[in-house]
């Protein structure tokens, strides 16, 4: 996966937002990829790094997380989820290629984002961003997060945020996916490619005429 | 008719003269030590069961005290018997259903369950190693293809499909109960369920329940569905229904 993901925190919950490209060497595979993928109700998780490394941790985390939730009858904390994917991430380090941002909401910490890179560390920031994609937009995302943003506001910087990301890298591209957690549930957005607005410098579509 | 045997049938689940296996029976018996009554219902598009909350020490806290459990989001048990025995049924039934989940890549049936659970209660009563488990389970769901679906788990391991069970000190006067009342509306509604389930034990145990004397738990399709979750019956929910009962009677 050749990729962009992000997610933050906003007032509320969180948002998490990815590309949809995936690629082998120049060919791409699957252009509408859906690279963000619930681990129980409450948890997502954006994954970047090999496709098939990314969809077994988290069919394993939801094996143990379906369990984990059927006992504690309560919300799973995200907390504990990371952690999880944390140890399937570190204690096979020497088999994958595997970098996941877990990020959700619980009535315990609010919502929270989880950061779990290649050896299995796991940082808790209120933004994260990983994948080839988020190489190029580092002085956008320094320049415009904010903490605390209000939930569209959120979401118009991760929007942003990809598009550029999107343009810039090669390995990045597609469509916009989103995924908004907050204590009322979960709402999944789409944004088309081709209603993706066009980046400074680039010719509006009207304009190309052959 | 001498007795023969070597005098160990009545301790391991071996066969008695007579063709019985004692233990077996011996654990039936320990299903009607926890001293209560439960019972299921089936209608058309929901499953109910019901069962009595029985605290009996005033310092315990009632609500760590539970027989409802929800293996999978779709499917619900309620265990009548020992209650350490309940928590390892309950935890193996887990163990299944979440094994089957990632195996296969769809939420286990009910009857795929309550098989796997009979399979194991059959090997309690051929090892020596390990007794059978004192309990009754029931288990609900809503199957894709079959619709509601009710089955019953005993220690013996046998494990049939019901359109209606109890389980416990006064089964067999429910199940009397059960059957007049199905034969005579077949195809109950979800409410209608319910209602039968809460009536049919009151009816038995002579008793008017409030509440908090009363666990209920549900799976029910259709508008009110909750998508065929499973769920316990808050307070308010069950105080609803019994409002409903005591004003027809």
């Amino acid at each position: 996966l050749g990729t962009s993901i992000i997610a933050l925190t906003f007032d509320g919950g969180v948002i998490l937002g990815a590309d949809s490209r995936t690629s082998t060497g120049n060919y791409i595979a699957n252009r509408a990829s859906d690279k963000i993928t619930p681990l129980c109700d409450n948890v997502y998780t954006l994954r970047s790094g090999s496709a098939s490394d990314t969809q077994a941790i988290a069919g394993y985390v939801q094996h143990f997380i379906a369990q984990h939730q059927a006992e504690e009858g309560d919300q799973v904390t995200v907390k504990t989820v990371a952690n999880l994917v944390k140890m399937m991430a570190y204690n096979n380090k020497d088999f994958m290629q595997a970098g996941l941002i877990v990020a959700g909401f619980d009535k315990h910490g609010g919502g929270q984002v989880y950061s779990i890179s290649l050896g299995g560390t796991v940082t808790a920031t209120p933004f994260a961003m990983s994948g080839s994609g988020s190489t190029y937009i580092n002085g956008f995302c320094d320049k415009y997060w904010r903490e605390n943003m209000s939930e569209q506001d959120a979401m118009e910087f991760i929007t942003r945020a990809l598009r550029y990301a999107m343009t810039w890298d090669a390995s990045s591209g597609g469509c916009i996916r989103t995924v908004t957690i907050t204590a009322a549930g979960v709402k999944r957005q789409f944004i088309q490619g081709s209603q993706i607005p066009p980046t400074y410098g680039e010719l509006p579509r009207q304009q190309v005429v052959a | 008719m001498s007795r023969g045997g070597s005098g160990y049938d009545r301790h391991i689940t071996i066969f008695s003269p007579e063709g019985r296996l004692f233990q077996v029976e011996y654990a039936f018996k320990a299903v009607k030590t926890a001293g209560v009554t439960s019972i299921a219902v089936r209608g058309k598009d929901s499953v109910v069961f019901v069962t009595q909350k029985k605290v009996q020490d005033k310092l315990i806290d009632p609500s760590s005290v539970t027989r409802l459990f929800k293996i999978t989001k779709y499917v619900g048990m309620l265990v009548t018997g020992l209650p350490a025995d309940t928590r390892a049924i309950v935890q193996q039934a887990r163990q299944q259903a979440a094994d089957f989940r990632f195996k296969f890549g769809y939420e286990i049936p009910v009857d795929y369950l309550a098989k796997v659970l009979a399979d194991k209660a059959q090997v309690y009563t051929q090892h020596a190693y390990m007794r059978p488990l004192g309990v009754v389970s029931m288990l609900i769901g809503i199957d894709e293809e079959r619709g509601p679906q009710l089955f019953k788990v005993d220690p013996a391991g046998y494990y049939v499909g019901y359109k209606a069970t109890a389980v416990g000190v006064k089964e067999t006067e429910a199940h009397n109960f059960l059957e007049k009342k199905l034969k005579a509306t077949p195809g109950l509604s979800y409410d209608e369920a319910v209602i039968t389930a809460i009536g049919a034990l009151q009816s038995v145990l002579s008793e008017e329940f409030k509440a908090a004397d009363l666990e209920v738990g549900v799976v029910c399709d259709g508008p009110e569905g909750g998508d065929r979750a499973f769920r316990v019956l808050s307070t308010e929910d069950v105080d609803h229904f019994l409002t409903i009962i005591s004003e027809r009677d």
